[in-house]
């Protein structure tokens, strides 16, 4: 009975940060949908079922490598309390915190500006060599895109993590199967993704990324790890929540007129 | 002037320093992209395993690896060859510059390298690095002005840039020498010929001095070891009695050396007396194979010829 109630909590959370994705998109006329509501669940297993935030100064590190996802972030730290409801509206406009891609430098809860793909996972792998320097046991989360994955240094990285052996490191893999223009299979094929990262000494776990039971048994196994950095492929729809936009190229970049937002918003209700 | 007598390799010297300030501050890092010998970081790796890490033939990586650790109070230094590490410009521009986190980028190699070429040698570099923001680039001429600059550079909170060329030198400055990043040093003054150039090249341009001296040619020299940040009033001052002016850099002639003279002549207001400007430059080439020296002479940057373009080329012979 506990459970079933903790996993309606969960995913009516899921729903309202994906209102707020939308209210913000909606708002600033542009950014990226389809991209941000598939790593929700992701997102809000991580910050709210984890709290890997509630001791800001003694926390997990987690990078949004996939930089263009960050609007689902920013709905997570607004429903977090860590920006409010006023800087929430200013997403994409002049003189923003909430810049269209993450900047450290104008929001302190943004760990790594990125947008510029496959460089998340090499600063997570500094964070999880400093941690253990500092003899911190605390944990590095990287989130990357499956169309990411098509930059060089994810693999001059996966290399290095693998061949370290950093157990604290952790890259959850957005595979919702596609990318800018179209499905990664007729782009440039990431499969198989499984084999890939086994052959550079990760270990992989393979679920369903809006399934709040898989992805708390995934986090579990990446905690419980005793020798190798962990890769949960997280397998996702682009666009999930929102009917016209699941499994959509079209809608990774495209702006939300008023009829459309009128019934994604009583999708998400 | 000089004094040969300390007559050292910038690298080493580079390598040196390093120990003796991950001795005196522990939060001091290294990364090395296979390249631990040529840029001499091995004595910090055998000195502090711990705070040393290989990353293969994996720039790109290495450069985000140091974004980590500086972001987590560690101060990294990355060394490559110029070329290579600031060729993974996209890298340091989002990761180091964008999000401003203090990496300390080490890029040996610059300008006449010898006999392994084009590929190798770091032509663009200062170009690059100049360009981004956030970023402070430095160049050192002598042994004592490498320590100084990386004493700086360590304390600096902010991203750097430091060229270190392989070239062998001595000591132009005394013990007591204080770096000041921004500030061009006037080495040796003059009130109407001067050289202005930057690293080793130094060296080429005070024996082409001294022989313009003995043809009663009275030439002066300016060192510019703060690339970025620049001040263009303190080298509009040293140049505003100027004449004739040269500039020597090993380094194509966008955005270098000769840039800066250029840029703190065209942002001035106030008039200058040149007659004759001229920039030894790399003129949008790349080098080539070949010993240093003989490098140097085929493309003009040897004493002699510097010489010469001050008795000819300016027409101050006697």
């Amino acid at each position: 009975m506990f459970k079933k109630n903790k996993e309606k909590k969960f995913y009516s959370l899921s729903r309202k940060i994906r209102a707020d994705i939308i209210g913000m998109l909606f708002k600033a006329q542009s950014g990226h949908s389809g991209p941000s509501l598939s790593i929700v669940e992701i997102l809000n297993y991580l910050f709210f079922e984890k709290k890997i935030y509630k001791n800001f100064n003694e926390r997990d590190h987690f990078i949004l490598s996939k930089g263009h996802a960050v609007p689902a972030l920013y709905s997570v730290l607004y429903n977090l309390n860590l920006i409010n409801k006023k800087e929430l509206s200013t997403f994409r406009d002049i003189g923003t915190k909430l810049q269209g891609h993450p900047d450290r430098t104008k929001l302190k809860y943004i760990e790594l500006g990125t947008g510029a793909l496959g460089q998340g996972l090499s600063v997570s792998i500094g964070f999880a060599l400093a941690n253990i320097i500092l003899k911190k046991n605390k944990k590095s989360f990287c989130l990357v895109g499956d169309g990411e994955i098509q930059e060089g240094q994810i693999w001059e990285a996966a290399m290095y993590a693998g061949a370290h052996n950093l157990k604290n490191l952790c890259v959850i893999l957005d595979n919702n199967r596609m990318q800018n223009e179209t499905y990664t299979t007729q782009t440039l094929n990431v499969m198989p993704l499984k084999n890939k990262w086994e052959a550079f000494n990760w270990k992989v776990l393979s679920i369903d990324g809006h399934s709040f039971p898989q992805i708390d048994e995934a986090f579990k196994k990446f905690y419980l790890e005793k020798n190798k950095p962990t890769v949960i492929i997280a397998n996702t729809i682009k666009g999930k929540g929102i009917s016209f936009m699941e499994n959509s190229a079209a809608w990774h970049s495209k702006v939300l007129d008023e009829k459309s937002y009128k019934i994604a918003k009583e999708e998400l209700v | 002037m000089i004094n040969n007598a300390k007559k050292k390799a910038l690298r080493n010297v580079f390598g040196e320093h390093l120990v003796y300030l991950g001795k005196k501050n522990k939060k001091i890092c290294v990364i090395s992209c296979d390249l631990k010998s040529a840029t001499k970081t091995s004595n910090f790796f055998k000195v502090f395993p711990k705070r040393s890490f290989e990353v293969g033939i994996a720039e790109a990586n290495g450069l985000g690896v140091a974004t980590g650790l500086a972001l987590k109070g560690f101060i990294p230094i990355i060394s490559s060859f110029g070329t290579f590490i600031t060729g993974k410009f996209l890298e340091i521009r989002t990761s180091i510059s964008y999000n401003n986190v203090p990496v300390k980028i080490i890029g040996t190699h610059g300008g006449f390298i010898g006999k392994d070429g084009a590929t190798q040698s770091g032509t663009q570099d200062l170009s690059l690095m100049m360009s981004l923001p956030n970023f402070e680039v430095f160049q050192p001429c002598s042994p004592l002005e490498t320590e100084k600059i990386l004493d700086y550079v360590i304390k600096s909170n902010k991203p750097s840039y430091v060229r270190i060329c392989r070239n062998s030198v001595g000591e132009v400055y005394a013990k007591n020498f204080k770096f000041i990043p921004g500030k061009p040093k006037e080495l040796i003054k003059s009130k109407i010929n001067t050289i202005i150039s930057s690293g080793p090249l130094i060296f080429n341009c005070i024996d082409a001095i001294s022989h313009l001296s003995k043809k009663k040619i009275k030439v002066g020299l300016i060192n510019i070891n703060s690339i970025k940040p620049f001040d263009y009033e303190a080298l509009r001052q040293m140049l505003k009695s100027k004449k004739n002016i040269l500039i020597v850099e090993d380094h194509v002639s966008h955005g270098g050396i000769s840039s800066l003279v250029y840029e703190t002549i065209a942002k001035s207001k106030s008039k200058f007396k040149i007659l004759n400007i001229k920039s030894l430059n790399l003129d949008g080439k790349f080098s080539e194979s070949g010993n240093p020296s003989d490098l140097e002479k085929f493309n003009g940057f040897d004493s002699k010829n510097i010489a010469k373009i001050f008795y000819e080329k300016f027409n101050l012979a006697k």
